[in-house]
């Protein structure tokens, strides 16, 4: 029903080609991870999947519509959380179900109960239920991101796509959003896209793996297609070794070969 | 060209490459020191434009030969009948007489009308009295006698300015409403403000009569164009990302504004319009000075009179009246923006002593 269909999309900026002939198709339901080098086309290709990004070439099927603007059906979480600062985390949660309400009844906060039970619920799964009052700015980045994973589910939409959500966050707390992202898409059954640079975080919560190099499809798999030859692919000159010492190790040191 | 001569002379720091990192770093500091010298040229030429064209204006504003009069400026100041600074000799020395600016601030009701704040302060209070302090006197205003007048026509432009603004600074930004279209918008205030708000008071004579309302009215119009620009500029700032995570939840537009644009600016929109009610009770001083009333208008009519001691002490309320609000102002916004834990009233007034101390101390 809602399955996702990327049908040899290409993307320029200008000169530069960010995403060049990627097609591949994902069922409903399916926890898939995107991965690449900075610059390699992750954040276009979810950028377009969320319709903010229109495509030069090709197209994006979702379900048998091809999408061409943002829809509630398909919520995003960002690398930056873009939620609202001065607002508490509940407003902030809140706020992913407005297009189900009117500008006032959105302003003013009239929202009916089942909607202010669904914003508390969405933090409750995020784990910030006795933090819904506190104001977004005063948060930690983990938290942060959290309140925008929170925002995205009270949406309650079909597909949720994740532009690297822990870039920005120490390994602990990347650990704690991954885990919150795939415990609250698993519950409702949302695919899920969500770009990643660490390879060994992607190993520990990922289905299907899709790897992106300098904007081609260059890997498409599940966990056990995910070899150390497939992620040199994917990865190219960087030396990978130390990739796979398992999630205790710094998942963004990176040796760069000489 | 030397980089040669350079890199023989290095003693032995590993230049074994086909060019020593030496030398590399005397280019790059020779190409930094070029840079350098380039720009401070250009400030130079600059410097010498602006001189060149500050004489110009000199020129064109009269200023160049002008005919100074110290001493008919000094005889108004101190002689006369109505010096702006009447003097007292207490024994050889003179001093600045302020009995007699307070003379006329109280026989004229500049600061505080009796005649409404005995309505308030009275001992044993009189509840009935009180009631109609604020029902029937509406007197929060009004016990500040001709200040409050002035103050009260800068909050009501103000007030009523504020939403208008607000709804032509959205409008103007090129991010709400797409490009030849926000100009509408942005004319509009542009026009309003190329009026000055004393003329738009002048204009409003016809409508409400000379005094404060039309004054108050002229004022709420300048506010649209002035704080409504800064709306639009306030805009210009903000950042994309909340933006686009509206749109991707589904939101309309209008709510794609409000949550997504709207709410980044509200503290900064509050600051302003605190900034910009300073700015208008000043215009209300001098719009007052045109007949609307207030202490501007005191000061048009003791110049008048020629009593310049009376217009002196009128000018002194009015620096009592901005200075008050500017203290509640600035302490308003600063409230707003500091991220601190908030201070309640209770403490903000019982502190007060030992925070001063404190400031004093530092």
């Amino acid at each position: 029903m809602s399955k996702i269909v990327v049908d040899s999309l290409t993307k320029q900026f200008g000169e530069t080609v960010a995403l060049d002939d990627v097609s591949f198709e994902v069922p409903e339901g399916e926890f898939v991870i995107i991965l690449g080098v900075s610059g390699s086309g992750k954040s276009t290709l979810l950028r377009s999947m969320c319709g903010l990004t229109s495509p030069s070439e090709g197209q994006i099927l979702f379900g048998d519509e091809p999408i061409t603007a943002p829809r509630p059906e398909i919520a995003m979480i960002f690398q930056q959380h873009n939620i609202i600062g001065d607002m508490s985390a509940y407003s902030n949660a809140l706020s992913g179900g407005v297009h189900r309400n009117g500008l006032l009844t959105s302003i003013l906060q009239l929202q009916d109960k089942e909607e202010k039970h669904r914003a508390l619920e969405a933090l409750d799964t995020v784990g910030l239920l006795d933090e819904a009052e506190k104001k977004a700015r005063r948060m930690s980045g983990g938290q942060q991101q959290r309140v925008g994973i929170a925002r995205a589910l009270v949406q309650q939409s079909d597909v949720l796509l994740a532009d690297e959500p822990v870039a920005s966050l120490d390994p602990g707390s990347a650990q704690d959003v991954m885990r919150y992202l795939r415990a609250a898409s698993e519950d409702r059954g949302l695919s899920t896209f969500c770009s990643l640079h660490q390879v060994n975080i992607a190993r520990k919560f990922g289905h299907r793996f899709i790897g992106l190099r300098n904007g081609k499809k260059v890997f498409d798999g599940y966990r056990d297609d995910l070899t150390i030859d497939a992620v040199d692919k994917i990865y190219g000159d960087i030396d990978t070794e130390g990739m796979f010492v398992g999630s205790s190790g710094d998942p963004k040191e990176k040796e760069v070969k000489a | 060209m030397s980089e040669k001569t350079d890199a023989d002379v290095v003693p032995d720091g590993g230049t074994t490459g086909e060019e020593s990192p030496q030398s590399a770093i005397t280019a790059q500091f020779d190409k930094i020191k070029q840079t350098r010298r380039r720009r401070a040229f250009g400030w130079l030429a600059l410097l010498v434009f602006l001189g060149f064209v500050t004489v110009q204006a000199f020129a064109a504003a009269e200023l160049l030969a002008a005919d100074f009069r110290m001493e008919s400026l000094l005889n108004s100041m101190f002689h006369g009948a109505n010096p702006f600074f009447p003097t007292i000799s207490i024994g050889a020395l003179p001093f600045l007489d302020i009995t007699e600016y307070f003379e006329f601030i109280q026989q004229e009701n500049l600061l505080y009308d009796p005649e409404v704040g005995g309505l308030l302060f009275q001992w044993p209070p009189n509840l009935g009295d009180i009631y109609a302090f604020f029902f029937t006197e509406l007197g929060i205003f009004r016990i500040f006698g001709e200040a409050g007048v002035t103050l009260a026509m800068g909050f009501i432009g103000t007030v009523l300015g504020f939403p208008l603004a607000l709804v032509f600074g959205t409008m103007g930004s090129e991010r709400v409403t797409p490009f030849p279209f926000n100009f509408i918008f942005r004319g509009t205030m542009s026009f309003i403000r190329s009026v000055p708000a004393i003329i738009w008071a002048l204009i409003f004579i016809p409508l409400l009569g000379l005094g404060p309302a039309s004054a108050s009215l002229a004022i709420a119009f300048d506010t649209i164009g002035n704080l409504g620009r800064l709306f639009v500029d306030e805009l210009e700032e903000i950042e994309d990302g909340p933006i686009e995570a509206m749109r991707t939840t589904g939101a309309s537009k209008p709510q794609v504004v409000f949550f997504g644009m709207l709410s980044q600016v509200r503290t900064a929109f509050i600051a302003w319009t605190l900034y910009i009610f300073e700015i208008n009770v000043r215009v209300a001083v001098s719009v007052g000075v045109i007949g609307a009333g207030g202490l501007g208008f005191i000061v048009e009519s003791q110049r008048g009179l020629l009593r310049f001691t009376d217009m002196m002490a009128a000018l002194f309320a009015i620096f009592i009246l901005i200075i008050s609000v500017e203290l509640f102002s600035q302490r308003l916004r600063h409230r707003l923006r500091s991220d601190e834990q908030k201070m309640g009233i209770w403490e903000l007034i019982t502190g007060f002593p030992n925070r001063m101390a404190q400031s004093v101390l530092k």
